[in-house]
C-alpha cells in the first residue's frame, strides 16, 4: 500500500513545455483526475507515467512509488498498467489467451485457465474464453481488458480515458468495478478524462493541465 | 493492365497443361536417374531458405523497431535488395570458394595456408552455400515487406500495451506485433517460397550439381535440341507447379502448427526481463550476414577487374606493364555488347509499368478492396513457378510471332514488374488527402489539370522509385529473357548465367557487375532526383 508521486514533472518537445510542470501525490486506493483540453498533453503525461513516452519528447522531474525511484526504469519492470480508450485486445489470441498473455506466469496451464474462466464468469463473460475477441461489444471487449491489466498484478493503474467509448448503461457499471477494484487492491490510480460524470466518480485529486506560459497553444 | 498481367500467364499455364500432359514424357522424367534426389534438393533448399529468410527478417523488424534502427535496416538491407539473385549467387561464390575472398582474408595469417584448400564449398551437395545466397536475398525482401506492412498494424500500441503488462520490448513485439504482421505478408511469402524451389538464378552458380536442383534440370532439358528431351521439360514443368502447391500446402500448414505452439508459449506469462543477450545475438547475426553480403558485391568487381589474382594476396595486382586503363578496356567490349539490350528492356518495363499503373491507380485510388484485388491478381503469376507459365508463354508468343522479339521480352518482363510497381504507387496514391483533388477542383481546374498539376506532383517522388524498381526487376529477370527472347536476345543476365553455369567465373563476374551495377545506379539516380523535388517544401510526400 504505497503512494504514487510526481515530482515537477515537465514534458518538452524541443524546448517547448507542453505544460506547466505537475507535481501530485496519489495515495494507494485513491483515483486522481487528469483533465484539460485536448492536445494539453495529458496523454503524454501518462506516457510519461507508464515508460512509453515517444523519443521526440524530453522529460524532467521525478516520479516515485513509495520511495522507489521509478524515472529511468523501463515500462516492462514498472508495474504501472494502463487502459487506453481502445480497449487493445490481441487479436491474435482468443478473450482466454489475451487473459493467460496478462496474468502472471506461474501455475499449469490446466490451473491458468481455469483461473482465467474464473475471472470472466465473475464479471459476466462465462463461457466466452474461446471467443475471437473481435465479436465481442464494446463493454464486454473493455471488462477484458480491464481483466487483463489487473491479472498482470500491476501496482499502480493509469485510465486513458477508457470509459469514453461506451454507451451509458454499461460506461456506469464499468466504471464502478474499475474503481472498486482499485480501491480493493489499493492502487494509486489516475484517470484521464474529457467527462465530468467521470471525473464526478473519482475520489482524488483533481490536476488540471494548463498550458505553459509563453506556449502557442 | 490485369489483361497484359494474367492473359500470358493463364495462357502459358493452360498450354503448359496441354503440352506437359504426356505420359511417355512423364515415364521418362522419372526413370532420370537422380530425379528424386533433385526433387527432394529443391524441395529442402527452397523451404530451408524460407523459413530462415523469415525468422531472420522477424528479428531483425523486431530488434530494430524496438531500438535505434528503425531507418538504418531499410536503408542497409538496399543494396541486397535491389542486386539481382544472380549477382549475388556469383558474389557469394566468390566470396566463399576455397580461394575466395574470406579464405584470402584470412590466409595465410589465420590459417597458415599457401594454397587454396581442396574443400567443397561452394555447389556442396546439401545446397547449403545455395541456402546462404538465397537467404541473404530473400531475408532483405521480407525485411522490406515487414516493413511495409507495418503501416497496417497499429504496431506502436499493441507494443505499449504488452510492455505495461511487464514484458520486455522484443518479446512484446515478438509475441503480439510479429503475430499481425504475419497476417499481412502471407502472399509474399509465398512467392519467396515458389522462388525458392524452383529459381535457376541461385542454383546455377552456387546450387549442387550431380544432380542439381530440379529447376536446373528442367532448364538444362529446356536448351536441349532432343525434341524427346524438350518434351520432358514441359512435363517436367508441370511436376514443379505439382511440388510447390504440395510444398505451399504443407508450408502454411505447418506455419498453423507454429503459431499455435507460439500462442501456448506466450500464455504461460512468462517475463523475460534482460534481453540484452538475444539483442546483442540478432545484432552479431545480422552484421555478419550483412558483411558476407556486401564482400560477394565487392568480389564481383575485384574478380571483374583482375586479369591474373594469385592466391592468396585479397586484392588482385596489375601485371606487368598493365594499367587500370588496359583493365578497363578489357571488360568494355564485354559490356557494351550487352549493356545496349539489357538498358532498353528496362527502361521498356519501367515505362509501360508505370503508364499502365497510373490509370488504374487513379481508378483504385479511395477503394481498399478494389486495390487489395489488383494487387492480389497481379500478384498471381509470381506464384507458379516461372518454368511453368514460361513454356507455355513462350509457345503462345511463336504464334503470334512475337517469339524472340523485344516486344514479347517486354511483354513478359511486364508481367514481372506490375506487382510491384502497382504495390507501391496504388497505396502512395491511395495516402493523398482527396480534399487536394476537391480543392483543385471547384477553383475551376479541370479533371485533366488537377491530375497533371496536382496528383502527379505529389506522387511525383514515388514514381521515381517504381520507375527505379521496374527497371530494376527487368534488369534481373532471367527466365522470362532466355525463354521468350528464345535466345536471340542477350542480356547482362543471360550471359551472366551462361559464363557462370559454364565456370568461366571472371566473364561471369563482369556481367554480374553490370547486373548489380545497372539497378544500383537507377535507385541512386532516383533517390538522387526525389532528394531535390520540392527540397523546400516539407509537407510533400516522401
Amino acid at each position: 500500500m504505497t503512494a504514487l508521486i510526481l515530482d515537477n514533472v515537465d514534458l518538452r518537445i524541443g524546448s517547448e513545455s507542453l505544460f506547466d510542470p505537475v507535481s501530485i501525490v496519489v495515495p494507494p486506493g485513491v483515483v486522481a483526475v487528469v483533465s484539460g483540453p485536448s492536445g494539453a498533453g495529458k496523454s503524454s503525461l501518462l506516457a510519461f507515467i507508464s515508460g512509453t513516452l515517444p523519443v521526440a519528447l524530453t522529460s524532467s522531474g521525478r516520479l516515485v512509488y513509495g520511495d522507489e525511484e521509478l524515472t529511468e526504469l523501463p515500462a516492462e519492470v514498472r508495474g504501472i498498467g494502463i487502459l487506453f480508450q481502445d480497449p487493445m485486445l490481441f487479436p491474435h489470441f482468443n478473450v482466454r489467451g489475451n487473459l493467460l498473455f496478462g496474468m502472471r506466469a506461474g501455475g499449469s496451464r490446466r490451473e491458468r485457465r481455469r483461473r482465467a474462466d474464473a475471472e470472466l464468469d465473475a464479471v459476466g463473460l462465462g463461457g466466452f474464453g474461446d471467443r475471437d475477441p473481435f465479436t465481442l461489444s464494446g463493454g464486454q471487449k473493455a471488462r477484458v481488458a480491464i481483466l487483463r491489466v489487473l491479472l498482470a498484478e500491476p501496482r499502480a493503474l493509469l485510465l486513458d480515458e477508457p470509459f469514453t467509448t461506451l454507451d451509458n448503461a454499461n460506461r456506469c457499471k464499468v466504471r464502478e468495478f474499475v474503481f472498486s477494484e482499485i480501491a480493493r487492491r489499493g492502487l494509486p490510480a489516475i484517470l484521464v478524462t474529457h467527462d465530468s460524470g467521470d471525473a464526478a466518480a473519482a475520489t482524488g485529486p483533481v490536476i488540471r493541465l494548463a498550458p505553459a506560459e509563453g506556449s502557442p497553444r | 493492365m490485369l489483361t497484359v498481367s494474367l492473359m500470358p500467364a493463364l495462357a502459358g499455364l493452360v498450354a503448359a497443361l496441354v503440352l506437359g500432359l504426356d505420359g511417355g514424357a512423364l515415364q521418362r522424367v522419372l526413370a532420370t536417374p537422380g530425379v528424386g534426389l533433385s526433387i527432394g534438393t529443391s524441395l529442402w533448399t527452397g523451404i530451408a531458405a524460407t523459413v530462415l529468410s523469415l525468422l531472420i527478417a522477424h528479428f531483425a523488424v523486431a530488434a530494430a523497431f524496438t531500438g535505434r534502427w528503425r531507418t538504418r535496416l531499410t536503408a542497409l538491407s538496399l543494396p541486397l535488395l535491389t542486386i539481382p539473385h544472380l549477382a549475388i549467387g556469383i558474389g557469394l561464390a566468390l566470396v566463399i570458394a576455397p580461394s575466395g575472398l574470406l579464405m584470402r582474408l584470412l590466409s595465410p595469417g589465420a590459417t597458415g595456408l599457401e594454397r587454396p584448400p581442396d574443400w567443397l564449398l561452394v555447389q556442396d551437395p546439401l545446397g547449403l552455400s545455395m541456402i546462404g545466397g538465397l537467404v541473404l536475398k530473400e531475408s532483405c525482401f521480407l525485411i522490406l515487406i515487414l516493413s511495409v506492412a507495418l503501416a497496417q498494424v497499429p504496431a506502436t500500441r499493441l507494443l505499449q500495451q504488452a510492455r505495461t503488462l511487464g514484458y520486455g520490448p522484443l518479446q512484446a513485439w515478438l509475441s503480439v506485433v510479429a503475430p499481425a504482421l504475419q497476417r499481412q505478408i502471407r502472399v509474399p511469402l509465398a512467392a519467396v517460397l515458389v522462388f525458392g524451389i524452383s529459381n535457376v538464378e541461385m542454383a546455377i552458380p552456387l546450387g549442387p550439381d550431380l544432380p542439381p536442383t530440379f529447376s536446373v534440370l528442367l532448364w538444362r532439358w529446356f536448351t536441349d535440341p532432343d525434341a524427346m528431351i524438350h518434351a520432358q521439360a514441359y512435363t517436367g514443368s508441370l511436376l514443379l507447379l505439382l511440388i510447390n502447391v504440395l510444398a505451399l500446402v504443407g508450408f502454411f500448414t505447418a506455419g498453423g502448427a507454429f503459431r499455435f505452439f507460439w500462442r501456448r508459449e506466450s500464455e504461460r506469462g512468462q517475463r523475460r526481463r534482460c534481453e540484452a543477450p538475444q539483442r546483442i545475438g540478432i545484432g552479431v547475426g545480422l552484421t555478419v550476414g550483412w558483411v558476407i553480403g556486401t564482400l560477394a558485391i565487392v568480389a564481383l568487381f575485384l574478380r571483374a577487374a583482375a586479369g591474373a589474382w594469385p592466391f592468396p594476396s585479397v586484392l588482385p595486382a596489375l601485371q606487368h606493364g598493365e594499367t587500370l586503363r588496359d583493365v578497363l578496356q578489357s571488360i568494355l567490349p564485354v559490356a557494351r555488347s550487352v549493356a545496349g539490350s539489357t538498358l532498353l528492356l528496362a527502361t521498356g518495363t519501367a515505362f509501360v509499368t508505370t503508364l499502365l499503373i497510373l490509370p488504374a491507380a487513379e481508378k483504385a485510388a479511395h477503394d481498399t478492396r478494389l486495390r487489395g484485388n489488383i494487387g492480389a491478381l497481379l500478384f498471381l503469376p509470381l506464384l507458379v513457378p516461372q518454368m511453368t507459365f514460361l513454356f507455355g508463354v513462350q509457345v503462345l508468343l511463336t504464334r503470334m510471332g512475337l517469339d524472340g522479339t523485344y516486344a514479347g521480352v517486354l511483354w513478359s518482363h511486364a508481367i514481372f514488374a506490375l506487382p510491384y510497381v502497382w504495390g507501391i504507387v496504388a497505396s502512395a496514391r491511395s495516402a493523398i488527402d482527396p480534399r487536394y483533388d476537391a480543392v483543385s477542383r471547384t477553383l475551376g481546374a479541370s479533371t485533366l489539370k488537377t491530375y497533371l498539376q496536382v496528383s502527379v506532383p505529389l506522387l511525383a517522388r514515388t514514381l521515381l522509385l517504381a520507375i527505379a524498381l521496374a527497371f530494376a526487376v527487368s534488369v534481373a529477370l532471367y527466365l522470362p529473357t532466355l525463354f521468350v527472347g528464345a535466345g536471340r536476345i542477350a542480356t547482362a543476365a543471360t550471359e551472366a548465367a551462361a559464363a557462370s553455369g559454364s565456370g568461366s567465373s571472371r566473364l561471369a563476374a563482369v556481367h554480374a557487375m553490370l547486373l548489380a551495377a545497372a539497378p544500383l545506379a537507377a535507385f541512386a539516380l532516383a533517390y538522387g532526383i526525389a532528394a531535390t523535388l520540392f527540397r523546400s517544401r516539407t509537407g510533400v510526400p516522401r
